[in-house]
Protein backbone atom coordinates (compact mmCIF):
# COMPACT_ATOMS: atom_id res chain seq x y z
CA UNK A 1 0.00 0.00 0.00
CA UNK A 2 1.73 3.40 -1.43
CA UNK A 3 0.71 6.56 0.22
CA UNK A 4 -0.09 7.57 -3.29
CA UNK A 5 -1.79 4.69 -5.04
CA UNK A 6 -4.07 5.69 -7.39
CA UNK A 7 -2.83 9.33 -7.94
CA UNK A 8 -1.86 10.12 -11.29
CA UNK A 9 1.32 12.70 -11.65
CA UNK A 10 3.46 14.93 -13.91
CA UNK A 11 6.87 15.92 -13.99
CA UNK A 12 8.01 18.60 -16.00
CA UNK A 13 11.57 18.13 -16.57
CA UNK A 14 11.45 14.08 -15.22
CA UNK A 15 13.69 12.58 -17.27
CA UNK A 16 17.31 13.46 -15.32
CA UNK A 17 18.19 15.29 -11.73
CA UNK A 18 15.58 16.51 -9.66
CA UNK A 19 12.42 15.93 -11.63
CA UNK A 20 13.25 11.96 -12.36
CA UNK A 21 13.99 11.63 -8.32
CA UNK A 22 10.52 13.34 -7.77
CA UNK A 23 9.25 10.78 -10.33
CA UNK A 24 10.74 7.77 -8.67
CA UNK A 25 9.76 8.88 -5.86
CA UNK A 26 6.24 9.53 -6.45
CA UNK A 27 6.32 5.86 -8.33
CA UNK A 28 7.65 4.31 -5.58
CA UNK A 29 4.84 5.30 -3.54
CA UNK A 30 2.07 4.19 -6.25
CA UNK A 31 1.13 6.92 -8.15
CA UNK A 32 1.69 6.86 -12.29
CA UNK A 33 3.94 9.06 -13.08
CA UNK A 34 3.97 11.23 -16.64
CA UNK A 35 7.71 12.02 -17.39
CA UNK A 36 8.76 15.32 -19.28
CA UNK A 37 11.74 16.32 -21.28
CA UNK A 38 12.41 17.61 -24.60
CA UNK A 39 14.71 14.51 -26.65
CA UNK A 40 12.61 11.62 -27.01
CA UNK A 41 15.99 9.46 -26.71
CA UNK A 42 16.30 10.28 -22.97
CA UNK A 43 12.74 9.92 -22.18
CA UNK A 44 13.16 6.59 -23.28
CA UNK A 45 16.61 5.54 -21.62
CA UNK A 46 15.08 7.17 -19.12
CA UNK A 47 11.60 4.85 -18.75
CA UNK A 48 13.74 1.88 -19.51
CA UNK A 49 16.02 3.16 -16.39
CA UNK A 50 13.30 3.33 -13.90
CA UNK A 51 11.50 0.01 -15.12
CA UNK A 52 7.94 0.76 -13.98
CA UNK A 53 5.91 -0.26 -17.09
CA UNK A 54 2.80 1.20 -17.37
CA UNK A 55 3.21 2.93 -14.36
CA UNK A 56 5.34 5.48 -16.44
CA UNK A 57 5.38 7.41 -19.42
CA UNK A 58 6.97 9.59 -21.55
CA UNK A 59 5.65 12.99 -22.69
CA UNK A 60 8.08 14.98 -25.46
CA UNK A 61 7.36 18.50 -25.23
CA UNK A 62 9.64 21.92 -24.90
CA UNK A 63 8.13 23.78 -21.44
CA UNK A 64 9.13 26.72 -23.60
CA UNK A 65 5.95 27.18 -25.06
CA UNK A 66 2.46 27.29 -24.00
CA UNK A 67 1.75 24.44 -26.29
CA UNK A 68 3.99 22.21 -25.00
CA UNK A 69 3.13 22.91 -21.51
CA UNK A 70 -0.27 22.36 -22.29
CA UNK A 71 0.37 19.23 -24.28
CA UNK A 72 1.64 17.85 -20.96
CA UNK A 73 -0.90 18.51 -18.66
CA UNK A 74 -3.54 17.16 -21.54
CA UNK A 75 -1.52 14.35 -22.17
CA UNK A 76 -1.12 13.12 -18.47
CA UNK A 77 -5.52 13.06 -18.33
CA UNK A 78 -5.43 11.47 -22.16
CA UNK A 79 -2.59 8.46 -20.55
CA UNK A 80 -4.21 7.90 -17.09
CA UNK A 81 -7.64 9.59 -17.13
CA UNK A 82 -6.81 12.93 -14.63
CA UNK A 83 -3.82 14.94 -13.35
CA UNK A 84 -3.50 14.69 -9.48
CA UNK A 85 -0.18 15.93 -8.66
CA UNK A 86 1.74 18.50 -11.00
CA UNK A 87 5.78 19.02 -10.27
CA UNK A 88 6.77 21.98 -12.76
CA UNK A 89 10.03 20.67 -12.20
CA UNK A 90 11.96 22.03 -15.09
CA UNK A 91 13.93 25.30 -15.46
CA UNK A 92 17.50 26.40 -15.73
CA UNK A 93 19.13 29.39 -17.12
CA UNK A 94 21.95 30.37 -19.79
CA UNK A 95 23.29 33.10 -21.05
CA UNK A 96 23.83 34.94 -17.88
CA UNK A 97 25.02 38.33 -17.23
CA UNK A 98 25.14 41.01 -14.89
CA UNK A 99 22.15 43.32 -15.18
CA UNK A 100 23.90 45.88 -16.87
CA UNK A 101 25.21 43.79 -19.49
CA UNK A 102 22.10 41.50 -20.15
CA UNK A 103 20.27 41.24 -23.11
CA UNK A 104 16.37 40.81 -23.64
CA UNK A 105 16.68 37.83 -25.17
CA UNK A 106 18.54 36.17 -21.90
CA UNK A 107 15.97 37.43 -19.62
CA UNK A 108 13.19 36.38 -21.48
CA UNK A 109 14.50 32.90 -22.23
CA UNK A 110 15.23 32.48 -18.44
CA UNK A 111 11.48 34.18 -17.56
CA UNK A 112 9.97 31.45 -20.20
CA UNK A 113 11.43 28.62 -19.47
CA UNK A 114 11.34 28.97 -15.30
CA UNK A 115 8.33 31.29 -14.42
CA UNK A 116 5.70 30.84 -17.76
CA UNK A 117 6.08 27.30 -17.78
CA UNK A 118 5.48 26.78 -14.21
CA UNK A 119 1.92 29.62 -14.77
CA UNK A 120 1.32 27.54 -17.83
CA UNK A 121 0.92 24.02 -16.55
CA UNK A 122 -0.26 25.22 -13.41
CA UNK A 123 -3.49 26.75 -14.74
CA UNK A 124 -3.39 23.94 -16.91
CA UNK A 125 -3.29 21.54 -14.62
CA UNK A 126 -6.20 23.86 -11.61
CA UNK A 127 -8.32 23.68 -15.01
CA UNK A 128 -8.82 19.65 -14.26
CA UNK A 129 -7.36 20.23 -10.25
CA UNK A 130 -10.73 22.19 -9.41
CA UNK A 131 -13.90 20.17 -10.66
CA UNK A 132 -12.14 17.27 -9.05
CA UNK A 133 -11.63 18.83 -5.59
CA UNK A 134 -8.05 17.44 -4.99
CA UNK A 135 -4.91 18.41 -6.22
CA UNK A 136 -1.24 19.22 -5.08
CA UNK A 137 1.25 21.17 -6.91
CA UNK A 138 4.73 21.82 -6.48
CA UNK A 139 6.81 24.62 -8.10
CA UNK A 140 10.74 23.65 -7.40
CA UNK A 141 11.64 26.84 -6.80
CA UNK A 142 15.26 27.92 -5.69
CA UNK A 143 17.56 28.93 -2.92
CA UNK A 144 17.41 31.90 -5.05
CA UNK A 145 13.61 32.49 -5.29
CA UNK A 146 14.68 34.25 -2.01
CA UNK A 147 17.92 35.40 -1.69
CA UNK A 148 19.84 37.33 -4.86
CA UNK A 149 23.41 36.43 -6.31
CA UNK A 150 25.51 39.02 -8.21
CA UNK A 151 25.50 37.75 -12.00
CA UNK A 152 22.34 35.46 -11.56
CA UNK A 153 19.73 38.01 -12.21
CA UNK A 154 17.70 36.32 -14.67
CA UNK A 155 17.83 33.17 -12.85
CA UNK A 156 16.71 35.02 -9.20
CA UNK A 157 13.96 37.17 -10.96
CA UNK A 158 12.39 34.00 -12.16
CA UNK A 159 12.12 32.40 -9.48
CA UNK A 160 11.42 34.84 -7.35
CA UNK A 161 8.46 35.21 -9.57
CA UNK A 162 7.25 31.43 -8.94
CA UNK A 163 7.21 32.23 -5.67
CA UNK A 164 5.00 34.67 -5.80
CA UNK A 165 2.82 32.81 -8.38
CA UNK A 166 2.59 30.29 -5.67
CA UNK A 167 1.25 32.31 -2.71
CA UNK A 168 -1.30 34.13 -4.69
CA UNK A 169 -2.60 30.90 -6.30
CA UNK A 170 -2.78 28.75 -2.99
CA UNK A 171 -4.67 31.32 -1.56
CA UNK A 172 -7.28 30.89 -4.46
CA UNK A 173 -7.84 27.35 -4.29
CA UNK A 174 -6.87 26.75 -0.35
CA UNK A 175 -10.23 25.34 0.54
CA UNK A 176 -10.90 23.41 -2.58
CA UNK A 177 -8.55 20.21 -1.48
CA UNK A 178 -5.80 22.01 -3.66
CA UNK A 179 -2.52 22.26 -2.07
CA UNK A 180 0.13 24.63 -3.81
CA UNK A 181 3.68 25.05 -2.66
CA UNK A 182 7.18 25.62 -3.79
CA UNK A 183 10.43 23.54 -2.74
CA UNK A 184 13.62 25.82 -3.10
CA UNK A 185 16.79 23.50 -3.14
CA UNK A 186 20.23 24.95 -2.55
CA UNK A 187 22.65 23.73 -5.51
CA UNK A 188 22.33 20.40 -6.39
CA UNK A 189 24.95 19.41 -8.72
CA UNK A 190 22.19 18.08 -11.60
CA UNK A 191 23.24 17.68 -15.22
CA UNK A 192 21.68 20.69 -15.70
CA UNK A 193 23.42 22.42 -12.97
CA UNK A 194 26.83 20.82 -14.84
CA UNK A 195 26.55 22.09 -18.47
CA UNK A 196 24.74 25.47 -17.31
CA UNK A 197 26.75 26.91 -14.38
CA UNK A 198 30.14 27.12 -15.66
CA UNK A 199 28.98 30.36 -17.74
CA UNK A 200 26.85 31.67 -14.62
CA UNK A 201 30.49 30.99 -12.59
CA UNK A 202 31.72 33.63 -15.16
CA UNK A 203 28.86 35.68 -14.91
CA UNK A 204 29.31 35.85 -11.04
CA UNK A 205 32.76 36.87 -11.58
CA UNK A 206 33.82 33.30 -10.24
CA UNK A 207 37.37 31.77 -11.58
CA UNK A 208 35.85 28.35 -11.96
CA UNK A 209 32.75 25.53 -11.97
CA UNK A 210 34.57 24.63 -8.94
CA UNK A 211 34.34 28.07 -7.43
CA UNK A 212 30.76 28.60 -7.73
CA UNK A 213 30.19 25.32 -6.52
CA UNK A 214 32.26 25.70 -3.56
CA UNK A 215 30.65 29.17 -2.90
CA UNK A 216 26.82 27.65 -2.46
CA UNK A 217 28.00 25.48 -0.45
CA UNK A 218 30.45 27.40 1.59
CA UNK A 219 26.98 29.62 2.25
CA UNK A 220 25.26 26.67 3.79
CA UNK A 221 25.43 25.40 7.28
CA UNK A 222 25.96 22.04 6.07
CA UNK A 223 29.04 23.57 4.18
CA UNK A 224 28.20 20.63 1.04
CA UNK A 225 25.56 20.47 -2.01
CA UNK A 226 21.90 19.32 -1.30
CA UNK A 227 20.79 16.33 -3.29
CA UNK A 228 18.28 15.33 -5.52
CA UNK A 229 16.55 12.53 -2.65
CA UNK A 230 16.40 15.47 -0.24
CA UNK A 231 13.67 17.13 -2.37
CA UNK A 232 11.90 14.18 -3.37
CA UNK A 233 11.27 13.17 0.06
CA UNK A 234 10.06 16.57 0.56
CA UNK A 235 7.55 16.66 -2.50
CA UNK A 236 6.50 12.92 -0.72
CA UNK A 237 5.03 14.92 1.92
CA UNK A 238 3.25 17.98 0.20
CA UNK A 239 1.70 14.79 -2.12
CA UNK A 240 0.22 13.00 0.94
CA UNK A 241 -2.85 13.00 2.72
CA UNK A 242 -0.56 14.77 5.95
CA UNK A 243 0.58 17.62 3.28
CA UNK A 244 -3.39 18.74 2.97
CA UNK A 245 -2.34 21.51 5.81
CA UNK A 246 0.42 22.84 4.16
CA UNK A 247 0.04 25.19 1.33
CA UNK A 248 1.79 28.74 0.09
CA UNK A 249 4.43 27.67 2.00
CA UNK A 250 8.24 28.14 0.20
CA UNK A 251 9.87 25.73 1.93
CA UNK A 252 13.93 25.56 2.25
CA UNK A 253 15.82 22.63 1.20
CA UNK A 254 18.69 24.36 1.08
CA UNK A 255 21.38 23.03 4.31
CA UNK A 256 20.30 26.36 6.37
CA UNK A 257 21.43 29.15 3.30
CA UNK A 258 18.10 30.50 2.55
CA UNK A 259 17.94 33.12 6.21
CA UNK A 260 13.85 32.66 5.72
CA UNK B 1 12.09 -1.74 8.44
CA UNK B 2 11.53 1.47 10.07
CA UNK B 3 12.60 5.10 9.01
CA UNK B 4 13.78 5.59 12.67
CA UNK B 5 14.54 2.27 13.65
CA UNK B 6 17.45 2.32 16.13
CA UNK B 7 17.02 6.21 17.14
CA UNK B 8 15.96 7.81 20.56
CA UNK B 9 13.98 10.59 20.95
CA UNK B 10 12.63 12.67 23.44
CA UNK B 11 9.75 14.70 23.63
CA UNK B 12 8.39 18.02 25.74
CA UNK B 13 5.10 17.82 26.36
CA UNK B 14 5.05 14.55 24.32
CA UNK B 15 1.44 13.03 26.11
CA UNK B 16 -0.88 14.97 24.28
CA UNK B 17 -1.77 16.78 20.91
CA UNK B 18 1.05 17.55 18.74
CA UNK B 19 3.84 16.11 20.79
CA UNK B 20 1.45 12.70 20.75
CA UNK B 21 1.41 12.68 17.46
CA UNK B 22 5.17 12.94 16.88
CA UNK B 23 5.53 9.93 19.24
CA UNK B 24 3.26 7.88 17.69
CA UNK B 25 4.84 8.47 14.18
CA UNK B 26 7.90 8.48 15.39
CA UNK B 27 7.61 4.81 17.14
CA UNK B 28 5.49 3.58 14.25
CA UNK B 29 9.35 3.92 12.38
CA UNK B 30 10.54 2.02 14.99
CA UNK B 31 11.84 4.69 17.12
CA UNK B 32 12.07 4.79 21.27
CA UNK B 33 10.71 7.33 22.50
CA UNK B 34 10.26 9.53 25.96
CA UNK B 35 7.79 11.70 26.56
CA UNK B 36 7.36 14.04 29.09
CA UNK B 37 4.17 16.17 30.68
CA UNK B 38 3.53 17.75 33.61
CA UNK B 39 1.16 15.29 35.12
CA UNK B 40 1.97 11.67 36.15
CA UNK B 41 -1.60 10.40 35.57
CA UNK B 42 -1.85 12.04 32.04
CA UNK B 43 1.57 10.20 31.06
CA UNK B 44 0.29 6.46 32.50
CA UNK B 45 -2.86 7.39 30.22
CA UNK B 46 -1.01 8.12 27.24
CA UNK B 47 1.65 4.70 28.06
CA UNK B 48 -1.44 2.91 27.87
CA UNK B 49 -3.20 4.49 25.03
CA UNK B 50 -0.02 3.77 22.82
CA UNK B 51 0.45 0.55 23.39
CA UNK B 52 4.25 0.39 22.41
CA UNK B 53 5.45 -1.19 25.74
CA UNK B 54 9.03 -0.74 26.28
CA UNK B 55 9.33 1.31 23.71
CA UNK B 56 7.79 4.27 25.33
CA UNK B 57 8.62 5.76 28.73
CA UNK B 58 7.36 9.16 30.54
CA UNK B 59 9.30 11.50 32.29
CA UNK B 60 6.74 13.86 34.56
CA UNK B 61 7.54 17.52 34.81
CA UNK B 62 6.97 21.02 34.59
CA UNK B 63 9.36 21.59 31.44
CA UNK B 64 9.29 25.44 32.21
CA UNK B 65 12.07 24.47 34.43
CA UNK B 66 15.59 23.84 33.98
CA UNK B 67 15.62 20.97 36.08
CA UNK B 68 13.70 18.80 34.02
CA UNK B 69 14.27 19.60 30.97
CA UNK B 70 17.70 18.62 31.61
CA UNK B 71 16.58 15.92 33.75
CA UNK B 72 14.37 14.53 30.42
CA UNK B 73 17.32 14.21 28.63
CA UNK B 74 19.89 12.55 31.17
CA UNK B 75 16.31 10.28 31.85
CA UNK B 76 16.40 9.52 28.29
CA UNK B 77 20.26 8.92 27.87
CA UNK B 78 20.17 6.59 30.59
CA UNK B 79 16.64 4.59 29.59
CA UNK B 80 17.47 4.36 25.97
CA UNK B 81 21.02 4.22 25.68
CA UNK B 82 21.40 7.56 23.77
CA UNK B 83 19.57 10.66 22.30
CA UNK B 84 19.31 10.70 18.47
CA UNK B 85 16.11 13.49 18.28
CA UNK B 86 15.42 16.21 20.24
CA UNK B 87 11.72 17.55 20.31
CA UNK B 88 11.03 20.77 22.20
CA UNK B 89 7.64 21.02 21.18
CA UNK B 90 6.04 22.28 24.95
CA UNK B 91 4.60 25.83 25.04
CA UNK B 92 2.13 28.02 25.33
CA UNK B 93 0.37 31.25 27.55
CA UNK B 94 -1.77 31.26 30.34
CA UNK B 95 -3.20 34.80 31.36
CA UNK B 96 -1.67 36.54 28.13
CA UNK B 97 -2.54 40.08 27.97
CA UNK B 98 -1.64 43.43 25.91
CA UNK B 99 1.91 44.48 26.35
CA UNK B 100 0.48 47.39 28.26
CA UNK B 101 -0.97 44.98 30.56
CA UNK B 102 0.81 42.16 31.10
CA UNK B 103 2.27 40.97 34.21
CA UNK B 104 5.80 40.17 35.09
CA UNK B 105 4.59 36.58 36.44
CA UNK B 106 3.11 36.01 32.91
CA UNK B 107 5.98 37.37 31.00
CA UNK B 108 8.45 35.26 32.81
CA UNK B 109 6.52 32.05 32.69
CA UNK B 110 6.01 32.27 28.56
CA UNK B 111 9.83 33.22 28.75
CA UNK B 112 10.94 30.18 30.91
CA UNK B 113 8.22 27.69 28.98
CA UNK B 114 8.63 29.11 25.24
CA UNK B 115 12.31 30.10 24.90
CA UNK B 116 14.21 29.21 28.15
CA UNK B 117 13.08 25.50 27.60
CA UNK B 118 14.06 25.10 24.14
CA UNK B 119 17.57 26.77 25.02
CA UNK B 120 17.86 24.38 27.97
CA UNK B 121 17.11 21.61 25.94
CA UNK B 122 19.05 22.33 22.93
CA UNK B 123 21.83 22.88 24.97
CA UNK B 124 21.96 19.15 26.61
CA UNK B 125 20.60 17.74 23.52
CA UNK B 126 24.00 19.32 21.52
CA UNK B 127 26.07 18.12 24.54
CA UNK B 128 25.54 14.96 24.01
CA UNK B 129 24.84 14.82 20.02
CA UNK B 130 28.39 16.50 19.14
CA UNK B 131 30.32 13.89 20.33
CA UNK B 132 28.37 10.95 18.32
CA UNK B 133 28.64 13.76 15.53
CA UNK B 134 24.97 12.69 14.74
CA UNK B 135 21.48 14.44 15.75
CA UNK B 136 18.08 16.09 14.89
CA UNK B 137 16.63 18.79 17.15
CA UNK B 138 13.41 20.37 16.49
CA UNK B 139 11.64 23.16 17.60
CA UNK B 140 7.60 23.34 17.76
CA UNK B 141 7.39 27.12 17.21
CA UNK B 142 4.80 28.81 15.58
CA UNK B 143 2.85 30.67 12.83
CA UNK B 144 3.37 33.49 15.45
CA UNK B 145 7.42 32.91 15.27
CA UNK B 146 6.84 34.80 12.02
CA UNK B 147 3.95 36.88 12.59
CA UNK B 148 2.27 38.74 15.66
CA UNK B 149 -0.86 39.12 17.33
CA UNK B 150 -2.35 41.76 19.69
CA UNK B 151 -3.01 40.46 22.72
CA UNK B 152 -0.31 37.89 22.22
CA UNK B 153 2.90 39.59 22.73
CA UNK B 154 4.74 37.13 24.85
CA UNK B 155 4.05 34.30 22.57
CA UNK B 156 4.94 36.14 19.34
CA UNK B 157 8.34 37.00 21.26
CA UNK B 158 9.33 33.69 22.61
CA UNK B 159 8.46 32.06 19.25
CA UNK B 160 10.54 34.66 17.03
CA UNK B 161 13.71 34.02 19.55
CA UNK B 162 13.22 30.47 19.10
CA UNK B 163 13.74 30.77 15.25
CA UNK B 164 16.46 33.10 15.44
CA UNK B 165 17.95 29.98 17.87
CA UNK B 166 17.12 27.47 15.73
CA UNK B 167 18.77 29.60 12.80
CA UNK B 168 22.19 30.27 14.57
CA UNK B 169 22.47 26.68 16.19
CA UNK B 170 21.97 25.39 12.82
CA UNK B 171 25.22 26.33 11.49
CA UNK B 172 27.15 26.06 14.76
CA UNK B 173 26.48 21.75 14.16
CA UNK B 174 26.22 22.26 10.52
CA UNK B 175 28.88 19.85 9.37
CA UNK B 176 28.64 17.17 12.13
CA UNK B 177 25.68 15.61 11.06
CA UNK B 178 23.42 17.48 13.28
CA UNK B 179 20.38 19.26 12.00
CA UNK B 180 18.23 22.00 13.84
CA UNK B 181 15.32 23.23 12.65
CA UNK B 182 11.86 24.61 13.97
CA UNK B 183 8.13 23.84 12.88
CA UNK B 184 5.49 26.64 12.23
CA UNK B 185 2.26 25.30 12.62
CA UNK B 186 -1.07 27.22 12.01
CA UNK B 187 -3.67 27.35 15.27
CA UNK B 188 -4.50 23.69 16.05
CA UNK B 189 -7.22 22.83 18.35
CA UNK B 190 -5.23 21.15 20.93
CA UNK B 191 -5.79 20.18 24.64
CA UNK B 192 -3.21 23.55 25.65
CA UNK B 193 -5.44 25.64 22.82
CA UNK B 194 -8.63 24.55 24.36
CA UNK B 195 -7.81 25.12 28.10
CA UNK B 196 -5.99 28.58 27.94
CA UNK B 197 -7.73 29.83 24.36
CA UNK B 198 -11.05 31.47 25.99
CA UNK B 199 -8.85 33.43 28.26
CA UNK B 200 -6.60 33.98 25.39
CA UNK B 201 -9.68 35.14 22.98
CA UNK B 202 -10.49 37.91 25.36
CA UNK B 203 -7.28 39.32 25.50
CA UNK B 204 -6.92 39.64 22.14
CA UNK B 205 -10.26 41.44 22.11
CA UNK B 206 -12.49 38.88 20.27
CA UNK B 207 -14.22 37.82 22.87
CA UNK B 208 -14.80 33.89 22.53
CA UNK B 209 -12.68 30.82 21.99
CA UNK B 210 -14.72 30.06 18.82
CA UNK B 211 -13.93 33.36 17.34
CA UNK B 212 -10.47 32.98 18.09
CA UNK B 213 -10.21 29.84 16.13
CA UNK B 214 -12.02 31.45 13.35
CA UNK B 215 -9.94 34.36 13.07
CA UNK B 216 -6.89 31.94 12.58
CA UNK B 217 -9.09 30.04 10.71
CA UNK B 218 -10.04 32.72 8.20
CA UNK B 219 -6.01 33.51 7.53
CA UNK B 220 -4.98 30.87 5.76
CA UNK B 221 -5.83 29.56 2.43
CA UNK B 222 -7.25 26.51 3.80
CA UNK B 223 -9.52 28.17 6.06
CA UNK B 224 -9.45 25.73 8.82
CA UNK B 225 -7.29 25.38 11.77
CA UNK B 226 -4.10 22.65 11.03
CA UNK B 227 -3.96 19.40 12.61
CA UNK B 228 -1.12 17.74 14.65
CA UNK B 229 -0.81 14.62 12.08
CA UNK B 230 0.14 17.68 9.70
CA UNK B 231 2.99 18.49 11.77
CA UNK B 232 3.73 15.18 13.18
CA UNK B 233 4.37 14.19 9.15
CA UNK B 234 7.02 17.10 9.11
CA UNK B 235 8.64 16.10 12.29
CA UNK B 236 9.24 12.39 10.76
CA UNK B 237 10.90 13.83 7.86
CA UNK B 238 12.70 16.02 9.37
CA UNK B 239 14.12 13.49 12.03
CA UNK B 240 14.53 11.03 9.14
CA UNK B 241 17.55 10.60 7.27
CA UNK B 242 15.48 11.92 4.83
CA UNK B 243 15.83 15.41 6.29
CA UNK B 244 19.68 15.27 7.03
CA UNK B 245 20.15 18.29 4.62
CA UNK B 246 17.68 20.37 5.36
CA UNK B 247 18.24 22.62 8.94
CA UNK B 248 18.39 25.79 9.50
CA UNK B 249 14.60 25.98 8.31
CA UNK B 250 11.28 26.99 9.76
CA UNK B 251 9.20 25.21 8.49
CA UNK B 252 5.93 25.95 7.67
CA UNK B 253 2.84 24.17 8.47
CA UNK B 254 -0.08 26.74 8.31
CA UNK B 255 -2.12 26.30 5.24
CA UNK B 256 -0.88 29.49 4.33
CA UNK B 257 -1.31 31.74 6.68
CA UNK B 258 2.34 33.39 6.78
CA UNK B 259 3.66 35.74 3.47
CA UNK B 260 7.04 34.11 4.17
Amino acid sequence: MGELDGRVACVTGGTRGIGRAIAEALLREGASVVINGRSEEKGTVALEEMDAGEKAHFISADVKSREGCEAIVSGTVEKYGKIDILVANAGGASNHAPVAELTDEAMEDSLVWNFWHTFWTMRSALGHMIPQGWGRIIAVSSVEGKVGKPGLAIYVSAKHAINGLVKSSAHEVGTLGITVNAVCPGLIETDIVKEVLPLAAESMGLESYEAALDLFAQESAIKRLNEVEDVAEVCLLLTSEAGAGITGSLISIDGGTAPY
Amino acid sequence: MGKLDGKVACITGGTRSIGRAMAEAFVSEGAKVVVNGRNEEKGQKCLEEMGAGDAVSFFAGDSSKQSVVEGLIDFTVSTFGQLDICCLNSGGVQMTAPVAQMSDEEWALEVDWNLNHVFWGMRKALQHMIPRESGRVLVTSSVEGKLGKPGLPGYAATKHAVNGLVKAAAHEVGTLGITVNSILPGLIETDIVRETGPDSAVAMGLGTYETLIEVFSSESAIKRPNKVEEVAAVALLLASDAGRNITGSTFPVDGGTMPY
